[in-house]
């Protein structure tokens, strides 16, 4: 007990004795602080270095070996994964397929998400705890599940094509799966949440004056929404988008079973080649490429508005 | 005015609709007592759920299921809140660096994971097996088991652990009866969030599972790309209710919208 009390007694009053030797004490006072820390760390990293950044690597390093069969000895370092892949119209049209599904996404999930931001923005605490339970909850629930529900609602024989085909609007059922319309809406369904949370928490912090301010000076609601809220809510929009937009590139489940092999998005592609063809390096290197395209469209996307004359909303 | 205000509820219950609409049509859809799978269902039974148990695949399946998000919880959870305790309680260096690590399988593609993992396993003989689907599993768990502790941490008070050593506790006793309870919420949600990460999972299982060793989010997915009957609604709706009594508990511990980074 009467050393705790002079250890607790040290802690606010220093001891005279560092001053006489200080560098040495404090040294050694630095290292015990870390070393904790890092036994606490050592087993998490280890095995992030062991099961994610190593095999990250080394299928970025895969993807510069060219081998014409798999698991042939003559393996050499060379760019012909990556040049096969920009040679190939397929591929190219894969990739370009992907961008595009994956633009529409962030489109639809933007324009069906902003007003639900904009109304928990508007909200007490609590219906906002509501609303983002709501929404957030089928996040919880398994992908195949999702999807699953929309094939009872788009098949040619589902809920929409016979509501439509009851009310004369339609003769023959509209494909609305297996198509790229069908990715679009089992992706937008899927990451809506996202988008919504992502331009929410940026409406939350929007000062409130700011509307009055504008209603005062003569602005019409309509008016001070498109000059004052839309403008300042841009930090959550863009992060919505990226976060959206990322995830519908790499998706895999959706695509196969809303889109399938009418779809032949990037994952679906890259899934094909690693594990039905198993042509490992190629499919390495094409989950590069998915990789590499995400990121610069994001990157340019993300600058584009932190440079345009709203840049200030971004600080 | 406030006809814009009535147009944008408007807007919001549409939108909310949206989201909600797949899972709201599934559980109706599995008591049709048709030989397809139908929304509005066509007349009532309940020969879907047990045609479950009579067919072992699906009874494997969700044992399987539950197994493994339970090892997958468990680890994560272990690995992360010590890593998250080490992030928040002590000065170490690359703090930021760290915690951006611990996080980035978040940003990295299930998809090109399991293209990793599947190609770095086959050698090591862990393609195919439990092992090897339960470290693709840990891994995508730990980045949610770190923000939610690391959120945990946040607002937490060290002069509780500080008072209790100066009252003579020793370190263990110190965690044990401080540290530990106070955080024990976000540990709870931690790992009830990583079981539901797991439990659901498709893309990286995809890459992961063997001919007899398949989880139950696996077998609906083949289910649906073969076969087409009322079987996948009843076997979701057991999904379904299974992740309903977790939403329910992670809402009480947590906040569900708070979890995806969303409410204040």
């Amino acid at each position: 007990m009467e050393s705790i009390r002079q250890h607790a007694h040290q802690e606010i009053i220093p001891n005279p004795s560092l001053k006489q030797e200080p560098t040495r004490k404090k040294v050694q006072k630095k290292k015990k602080a870390y070393l904790p820390g890092f036994l606490l760390l050592l087993p998490i990293l280890l095995f992030l270095f062991g099961f994610f950044v190593i095999p990250m690597l080394y299928i970025l390093y895969l993807s510069f070996i060219y081998t014409d069969s798999p698991g042939a000895a003559n393996a050499a370092f060379s760019l012909q994964n990556y040049m096969l892949f920009f040679t190939d119209s397929y591929y190219l049209s894969s990739l370009w397929l992907t961008v595009k599904v994956s633009l529409y996404t962030v489109l639809v999930s933007l324009l069906l998400g902003y007003p639900v931001a904009l109304t928990m923005a508007k909200s007490s605490p609590r219906v906002r705890g509501y609303i983002a339970l709501l929404i957030a909850a089928p996040l919880l629930v398994s992908i195949v599940v999702r999807n699953f529900g929309w094939y009872l609602l788009l098949l040619p024989n589902g809920t929409i094509n016979s509501i439509l085909t009851s009310l004369g609007l339609i003769d023959t059922p509209l494909k609305l799966l297996f198509s790229e319309v069908g990715v679009v809406i089992g992706l937008s369904n899927a990451y809506l949440p996202f988008m919504v949370l992502a331009i929410a928490t940026s409406l939350y912090n929007i000062d409130p004056s700011l509307d009055r301010a504008a209603a005062i000076l003569g602005a019409s609601p309509l008016h001070s929404f498109f000059r004052v809220t839309l403008p300042l809510s841009l930090p959550g929009i863009v992060s919505g988008c990226v976060l959206v937009f990322s995830m519908s590139m790499s998706a895999y489940v959706t695509p196969a079973l809303m889109g399938g092999a009418n779809v032949p998005m990037m994952p679906i592609v890259a899934y094909d080649q690693i594990n039905n063809l198993l042509r490992w390096t190629f499919g390495s290197a094409l989950s590069y490429v998915l990789l590499a395209t995400t990121m610069v469209i994001v990157t340019v996307f993300t600058r584009g508005f932190e440079k345009s004359k709203f840049k200030e909303a971004f600080k | 005015m406030k006809a814009l205000g009535k147009l944008r509820i408007a807007f919001t219950v549409i939108t909310i609709i949206y989201i909600l609409i797949p899972l709201l049509v599934v559980i109706p859809a599995s008591f049709t007592s048709a030989n397809y799978p139908s929304f509005p269902p066509q007349g009532f039974s309940m020969q879907w759920y047990t045609k479950i148990l009579e067919r072992p695949e699906f009874m494997t399946a969700l044992a399987n299921s539950a197994k493994f998000a339970l090892i997958a919880a468990f680890f994560s959870v272990l690995f992360g809140t010590l890593g998250a305790l080490a992030i928040a309680k002590y000065d170490i260096p690359g703090k930021a660096f760290i915690t951006a690590l611990l996080t980035s399988p978040l940003s990295v593609p299930q998809l090109v994971l399991g293209v990793a993992l599947l190609i770095y396993f086959t050698p090591l003989m862990l393609a195919g097996t439990g092992m090897g689907f339960l470290i693709a599993h840990i891994i995508i768990c730990i980045p949610y088991v770190i923000r939610l502790v690391l959120t945990g941490l946040s607002g937490f008070d060290y002069n509780l652990e500080r008072a209790a050593a100066i009252l003579g506790a020793s370190p263990a006793t110190v965690f044990w009866k401080v540290t530990l309870p106070l955080i024990r919420p976000a540990i709870i949600s931690g790992g009830l969030f990583a079981f539901l990460t797991s439990f659901d999972n498709v893309t990286v299982s995809l890459f992961m599972v063997s001919p007899d060793m398949r989880t139950l989010p696996i077998e609906i997915f083949s289910h649906m790309q073969d076969a087409y009957d009322p079987l996948v609604a009843s076997i979701s709706s057991v999904v379904i209710f299974i992740s309903i009594i977790l939403i329910v508990i992670l809402e009480k511990l947590q906040g569900v919208g708070k979890m995806f980074g969303g409410t204040h």
